[in-house]
């Protein structure tokens, strides 16, 4: 029994030090190799979990992060890196260190939430929890301290994953909300695309700061 | 008919609504006969006073009280679209304080919504810079019924609810208040209405005098209610109605008067008029006895209120505590210098509008009144003489609603007969004429006259260089030298909107640009202010429940 939550706290806290590392890191490539990282490790979670609570439909959704987020999403996003001739470094808009300084901040913050409202709960997974709010809200961090565009979407991604790593420890989770989730998550990615395409065409950047220029002098 | 569901609309009559209908209805007929009774915004108003006047409950009285702003507001806006803007802010704030005020129970907050409601559609100061900007806009017969029966009504609400409807909560404060509101009316109104060089302008701020007068009366009342002075209370109540009677005959008057300088000479600007009285002479002698009225001249329509008044703020003088005796002084001071002003912006009027030398060629030319607004203003002159020479019978009339308001109060007869004055004045002016005549020299011996240093015109200026007389802000200007500038400043503008319209106006300036900031944010500051706000509430959440 212990093992099972020392394992699943261990892939947690393999996947937390992934998302945090992107925050650190200048070049898009090796956020896309952290992402990938993080994302077969979330796989190796869900399986894990599936035979733990010996739950089908974990293995399935181990299965679609393996194959969607693992695979497809990071091939997908080196594609656009090469294509649009980006494997340079990623202008940010905080520095790099007062941005960690904030992820370590929101860290504290989620587990300060996570385990005191908790704490009523009988279940061992609040730390699992705590790990996940901390996922989430790097990922909503990454994309605020990040202008390029594709760097957004990376924590936006990322944000994802933390939601899948809070579902998969609860046990009893329906199946049908992580699938659909994993399925809109599909879906921005190529909305998204598309837009990244058209905003390349039309400024040759995927540096959204010249187009907040254009808004705020448009008005 | 058409309510609150479960309960229907209600109509009733006693015999406070009876007496502001009755103070409505002959400047109404005088407005429709003066040139407004083809208008439908005009009936719709009348209407909408009428039925808050004779409104069962609240519902129905706040559906007439809106249905008056709104009508009102269309009137406004025919004349000038400016003042329609901030009279419709004004009626929109007063709607916004009386709709809860009426549901409530009683109670003082109550009151003070009714007040403030209320207070604001009255011109009660601080709420009246509107006033002066607003009834000028509107053609005369309207600004005649806006600044006559619109008011009335306002104050008819505040009568209605502070005397009638809370009577259960009363406080002496609530008194206090009014008074104070009152004085300051009274102060601002009067030094207004003498500085004013529009005409229409000047005839509002001394509606806002006169409001302030009535407020006194009323406050004066409510406070000898809550502390049982039974002789105060009544006194007091007899100014505050009869000024409001007096008020509603000539300030009408005045007003479609007003109106019909400006359709004679096509200007309202008492700079550019002068000499109206030789060729409008009719019209001069009708407004000559509506400035008497205005200026509370003895054996003028607006004395026998302000003589009660002084006595009612005289003997509220020997009550209460040292504070409340040190106010009350103060307030007799206030109503005094208010009576001067008055006096001043009345002088003013006829003095520089009617006497004197034309000061254009339009005023040269003026034709008498059309037929219409002669009607119209004979009929309100008509009813003043009553009210101006046996107030007593007025006053007599007016105890069941005194009763009605303040059930103990006691209605000491009137020791003011200015009909036996008239008598007496009348009867030693004969005698006097009859001596001069029997015993008086004889033969006619012609002197010059001096003439205050005006003198003929000379002859290739028939009608002389306006700039040889003294204009009305020349005329003004002593009054402005004295208090003006200490109350006003230099640049003549209403405390009123220096510190309450123009810190409005500042800070939704403020308002609109932090708006305008917030639209242009872009997705990364819109993406921070929300996740911000997460993280806040994740703390607060955290600290809330660990702490």
């Amino acid at each position: 029994m212990s093992l099972t939550f020392s394992l699943a706290h261990l892939l947690g806290g393999i996947i937390l030090l992934c998302a945090f590392l992107q925050l650190s890191q200048r070049r898009l490539a090796a956020m896309i190799t952290l992402y990938q990282l993080e994302a077969l490790v979330l796989s190796a979670a869900a399986f894990w979990q599936g035979f733990a609570q010996t739950e089908l439909n974990l293995y399935l959704t181990g299965l679609i992060t393996l194959v969607i987020k693992a695979i497809l999403l990071p091939w997908a996003l080196r594609e656009i890196v090469l294509r649009f001739n980006m494997a340079r470094a990623v202008e940010t808009a905080l520095p790099m260190a007062v941005s960690m300084v904030l992820g370590l901040a929101l860290i504290g913050i989620a587990v300060l939430v996570v385990l005191p409202t908790t704490m009523s709960s009988v279940s061992l997974t609040r730390e699992d929890l705590a790990i996940a709010l901390s996922v989430v809200l790097l990922g909503l961090l990454l994309m605020i301290v990040r202008r390029n565009a594709l760097a957004q979407i990376i924590g936006f991604l990322s944000t994802e994953n933390g939601l899948v790593l809070a579902a998969i420890g609860m046990p009893d989770m329906p199946f049908v909300a992580e699938f659909s989730v994993a399925l809109l998550v599909l879906l921005a990615f190529l909305v998204v695309g598309v837009f990244l395409l058209r905003i390349r065409e039309h400024f040759d950047t995927l540096d959204l700061s010249g187009l907040e220029e254009i808004e705020r002098r448009g008005r | 008919m058409f309510g609150l569901p479960g309960h229907g609309m209600h109509l009733r009559l006693d015999a406070l609504s009876m007496l502001f209908g009755c103070i409505l209805l002959p400047q109404t007929v005088a407005a429709a006969v003066a040139g407004m009774r083809a208008s439908v915004p005009f009936w719709v108003f009348v209407l909408g006073m009428a039925l808050t006047l004779a409104a069962g409950d609240a519902f129905t009285l706040i559906l007439g009280f809106e249905l008056m702003s709104a009508a009102s507001w269309l009137l406004v806006m025919q004349g000038d679209a400016r003042p329609a803007t901030l009279y419709a802010g004004i009626a929109i704030f007063s709607g916004a304080c009386l709709i809860p005020a009426l549901f409530l129970p009683a109670s003082s907050l109550a009151f003070v919504l009714v007040a403030l409601g209320a207070g604001a559609k009255a011109g009660l100061a601080p709420l009246h810079s509107w006033l002066p900007r607003a009834h000028p806009a509107p053609p005369a017969g309207v600004s005649a019924l806006m600044s006559g029966g619109m008011v009335k009504v306002a104050l008819y609400v505040l009568i209605r609810y502070a005397f009638v409807n809370l009577a259960s909560a009363q406080q002496p404060w609530w008194g206090e208040t009014l008074v104070a509101a009152g004085a300051l009316s009274v102060l601002i109104g009067a030094l207004r209405a003498a500085l004013e060089v529009e005409l229409k302008a000047a005839l509002a701020c001394s509606t806002v005098e006169h409001v302030g007068l009535i407020a006194m009366g009323l406050g004066l009342a409510l406070y000898a209610k809550a502390s049982g002075e039974a002789e105060l209370s009544g006194l007091a109540l007899q100014a505050a109605l009869l000024c409001a009677v007096a008020h509603g005959l000539f300030k009408p008057l005045l007003f479609i008067g007003a109106g019909e300088v400006k359709h004679a000479t096509g200007t309202t600007s008492m700079n550019w008029l002068g000499g109206l009285m030789r060729g409008m002479p009719r019209l001069g002698a009708l407004m000559l006895l509506g400035a008497a009225g205005m200026a509370a001249l003895p054996l003028g329509p607006g004395f026998a209120p302000e003589y009660l008044l002084f006595h009612a703020v005289i003997s509220a003088a020997a009550t209460g505590g040292i504070l409340a005796r040190i106010g009350f002084s103060a307030t007799l001071a206030v109503l005094g210098i208010g009576a001067a002003l008055a006096l001043a912006a009345s002088v003013r009027l006829v003095g520089m509008g009617f006497l004197g030398r034309p000061r254009s060629l339009h005023a040269a030319a003026a034709e008498d009144l059309r037929r219409g607004p002669f009607m119209a203003m004979t009929l309100l002159a008509t009813l003043a003489i009553p009210v101006a020479l046996v107030p007593g019978l007025i006053l007599s009339l007016l105890n069941p609603v005194i009763l009605l308001l303040a059930p103990q109060a006691l209605t000491p007869p009137l020791s003011y007969a200015p009909l036996t004055l008239l008598v007496l004045t009348g009867l030693a002016a004969l005698a006097a004429g009859f001596a001069q005549t029997r015993w008086g020299g004889r033969g006619l011996r012609e002197a010059p006259a001096w003439n205050g240093g005006f003198g003929r015109p000379p002859a290739w200026l028939p009608f002389g260089d306006p700039r040889t007389q003294i204009s009305a802000t020349g005329f003004a200007e002593p009054v402005m030298r004295s208090i003006g500038r200490e109350l006003l400043g230099t640049a003549p503008v209403d405390p009123a909107e220096r510190f309450l319209l123009i810190p409005l106006i500042r800070a939704q300036r403020r308002g609109v640009r932090l708006a305008e900031r917030m639209r242009r944010a872009t997705i990364r500051e819109r993406l921070a202010f929300v996740f911000a706000v997460l993280v806040t509430f994740l703390l607060a959440l955290g600290l809330g429940r660990g702490g």
